[in-house]
């Protein structure tokens, strides 16, 4: 059985949809700004990618959107602009829809919201909107409301391994006929406490930029996004960006396991030191890419990676890489504009914990 | 499309009704349940709702106890299968989790000091993302399968376990781990009250005077196992893993749709995996959670796609413990199908005529080899599980 990608929905610092993304990717230039923080009490400007939802409204009446929160507004865009990518967003029939989303943290703004009504008010004055709001499925939830999908609909939260397994699962719903669509979808939210606990962790950046093929130091920026792909195994749907063939997740991923001879290999190495070492291990391969400069260090990252090798594949060329093909083991960077030349890119993930997710995408 | 059965070869829980299966069982058909305003966290709302517990129970430093007690009942699902390390580590071996707070990057303590301008303590967060309830069990074991955890909310254990199945079925693993786990906090006590569908007495499912839920506590795993891992071994199933459905209300954040419209689709779904016949279902644990709106759409549409088959809520036993709800549910289950009874639906006294019946109020036997697990969730998700008794499917 074929799974087609049919369309494409993200949101990020370079912008929002798939042609801000190209251009991006074209371009190499990641966008980030900053989050305004407390560090003891004074204020501190950190370095982050954000996402601008304010297209949702094109989408969704404002009324809609009163009790949404920031988390769900990430993938009701992601998930809208991925419809309205496949030329489905007319199509009001969803109920064959599955939903998957891939979410690292969480509605992680308003489950602090939530403790901060009790801490500020007492526990009586707990909000019970913020509670029901505060739910990892929350946001799948209301795509499921809003778009009236009404297949299954899961989370998975495995935190920088979290858009493998969910496409793991997405797969297997489409193979085993569970639903004819998915609309899988990664998402990340960047709140206050998230980024004060990112900096306490990491520090304040070194770099302006992120490096990530620079595997030894550390140039991760924290961001955050959605990143959504509408998934078909419907036999007259073949006309996409490009196929799933496959999806391998496990730990402990073995040097010669990357059988993809000369495809290109996406790397979602992020920046973040204490995981560069095992990419630049696993990863001594004919040609590389690595985008995550543009989008930053999320657990949503593997879902744009993803989608720019959807794009790469359509386009047949490839894009420059953001940080000039600074790299720090042996491999071969792809620079822009290159013939793709295979018919395969494959998007390897790696996490703290010797995990991997291997996403194989196949040209139409 | 219809699915091959899965086998079930070991199970393992722990809730406040046991530290074991077997505590758990002994403990339920005889009536037992003690819930009581927490003993582990203090709140200063006027009312003390009570929850289940788990009395004797202590988490490694380091851990969060949701992991904890996934951790628990994966051992002593484990040592029931008879799988030693050496062989495990010959197979590739999947871990699939449901929970609700064991992903959630919510402490407390981490944001009162945030707030008033300290610097909290970073072992809080290190904490919770050294703890992903599948990656702690893979991890202690040294798996190196597949490894996800479901955060569904409250069917989160029911979905683990049914996609441990596909995993199963579609040769991503050989045996997989499934089940769910969730601890007691406030965040959640104080989230439900908020919502006011907690019960300020013992929960009582489907009577008339129900008010709502007791939060409870619990891990619960079950091992899946290939057949051809199963053969090689010649293990005996414990029970089989018949069918999965699944379908979204895609009506409310934390109601269900009036019409169930999700829940039949599930039991639909759930059935046709294996062409399955309403009218042989021996028994239902059905999701039961005392609030007033789950038990009425619960029951409304348990009478129109189940007529007459019993049905019970072991949360009166239990309390609601969310995330690890629909997996200690299907172990009590797959333990009844081969006592071949079910116990007393606790908490129930009084039929309430706008539900479509009424639960057992007996321990009651019952001759079939067939029981279905169904599981609500905020979110609108619906999800249901069938499960054989070993040697009749």
């Amino acid at each position: 059985m074929k799974i087609t990608i049919l369309g494409i929905g993200v949101a990020g610092g370079f912008g929002t949809g798939v042609k801000e993304m190209h251009d991006a990717l074209l371009s190499g230039q990641g966008n980030h700004s900053t989050i305004l923080l407390e560090n003891c009490g004074e204020p501190l400007a950190l370095p982050a990618f954000r996402a601008d939802t304010s297209r949702l409204k094109d989408f969704v009446p404002q009324k809609a959107l009163r009790r949404i929160d920031n988390f769900s507004k990430l993938g009701l865009l992601g998930a809208y602009l991925a419809l309205e990518d496949a030329g489905l967003l007319a199509d009001g029939c969803h109920d064959q829809l599955g939903v998957v989303i891939a979410t690292g943290y969480g509605a992680t703004g308003t489950t602090f919201a939530f403790i901060d009504s009790f801490i500020n008010d007492g526990d009586i004055c707990a909000s019970p909107t913020h509670f029901a709001n505060s739910v990892h499925n929350s946001a799948a939830a209301n795509i499921s409301m809003l778009l009236g999908a009404t297949g299954p609909c899961s989370t998975i939260s495995q935190f920088h391994h979290s858009v493998p397994s969910a496409l793991q699962t997405a797969s297997l719903w489409l193979t085993e006929g569970r639903a004819d669509r998915v609309l899988f979808g990664a998402v990340e939210e960047l709140s206050e406490l998230i980024g004060y606990a990112w900096y306490r962790q990491r520090g304040y950046p070194v770099h302006a930029g992120m490096k990530p093929l620079m595997t030894g130091m550390e140039s991760a920026l924290i961001g955050e996004g959605a990143a959504f792909m509408l998934l078909s195994r419907r036999d007259e749907e073949r006309e996409g960006y490009c196929q799933l063939e496959q999806v391998t997740t496990g730990k402990g991923l073995a040097p010669g396991f990357l059988d993809c001879a000369d495809d290109l290999l996406l790397l979602g190495a992020d920046g973040r030191q204490e995981i560069g070492a095992a990419y630049a291990t696993v990863a001594e391969h004919p040609r590389i890419a690595c985008f995550t400069g543009l989008y930053s260090s999320s657990s949503a990252g593997p879902a744009f990676d993803l989608a720019a090798a959807a794009l790469m594949l359509k386009n047949d060329q490839t894009y420059p890489d953001p940080s000039g093909g600074t790299c720090d083991f042996q491999a071969t960077v792809a620079t822009g504009g290159e013939i793709i030349r295979t018919s395969r890119i494959s998007s390897l993930s790696l996490s703290e914990d010797n995990g991997f997710g291997l996403v194989t995408l196949k040209r139409v | 499309m219809t699915f091959s059965p899965v086998a079930i070869t070991g199970l393992g829980c722990i809730c406040a009704a046991g530290n074991s299966l077997d505590d758990c069982m002994r403990s339920i058909f005889s009536g037992a349940r003690n819930p009581a305003p927490p003993l582990r966290f203090s709140s200063n709302h006027p009312i003390r709702y009570p929850v289940f517990e788990i009395p004797d129970f202590a988490e490694p430093s380091g851990m969060l106890r949701t992991s904890a007690l996934g951790l628990h009942a994966a051992r002593e699902a484990l040592a029931d299968a008879g799988l030693e390390r050496e062989f495990l580590d010959t197979l590739r071996v999947g871990v699939c989790m449901g929970t609700t707070v064991g992903c959630a990057m919510s402490n407390e303590t981490f944001c009162r000091e945030y707030r008033s301008g300290n610097l909290p303590d970073m072992t809080l967060m290190e904490t919770i993302l050294r703890s992903n309830p599948a990656s702690v069990i893979a991890r202690e074991f040294g798996f190196y399968g597949p490894c996800q955890t479901i955060v569904n909310a409250c069917s989160s254990g029911t979905d683990a376990i049914g996609l441990a199945a596909s995993w199963i079925r579609s040769g991503v693993c050989d045996i997989a781990l499934a089940g769910g786990a969730d601890e007691l906090g406030r965040i959640t006590y104080l989230g439900f009250i908020s919502l006011l569908i907690s019960d300020e007495n013992p929960c009582r499912p489907f009577d008339i005077n129900r008010k709502g839920l007791n939060l409870g506590e619990a891990g619960a795993v079950l091992v899946l196992e290939s057949e051809k891992v199963r053969s090689i071994r010649r293990k005996k199933a414990r029970s089989f893993m018949l069918g999965y459905g699944s379908a979204c209300d895609a009506y409310h954040l934390t109601a269900p749709r009036p019409d169930g419209a999700g829940l039949k689709s599930a039991i639909t779904e759930a059935l046709a995996c294996n062409v399955i016949n309403p009218s042989s279902i021996a028994f239902v644990n059905a999701h039961g959670t005392g609030t007033p709106e789950n038990d009425k759409v619960e029951t409304r549409v348990l009478a129109e796609m189940l007529p007459g088959v019993p049905f019970l809520s072991t949360k009166g036993y239990t309390g609601h413990t969310l995330g690890a709800a629909g997996a200690i549910e299907a172990v009590f289950t797959a333990a009844c199908l081969e006592l071949g009874r079910i116990p007393a639906s606790a908490g129930f006294v009084t039929p309430d005529p706008e539900l479509g019946g009424t639960p057992v109020t007996e321990i009651t036997s019952f001759d079939g080899t067939i029981a279905l697990s169904g599981s609500l969730a905020f979110g609108g998700n619906n999800s249901v599980i069938i499960l054989g008794k070993a040697g009749e499917s």
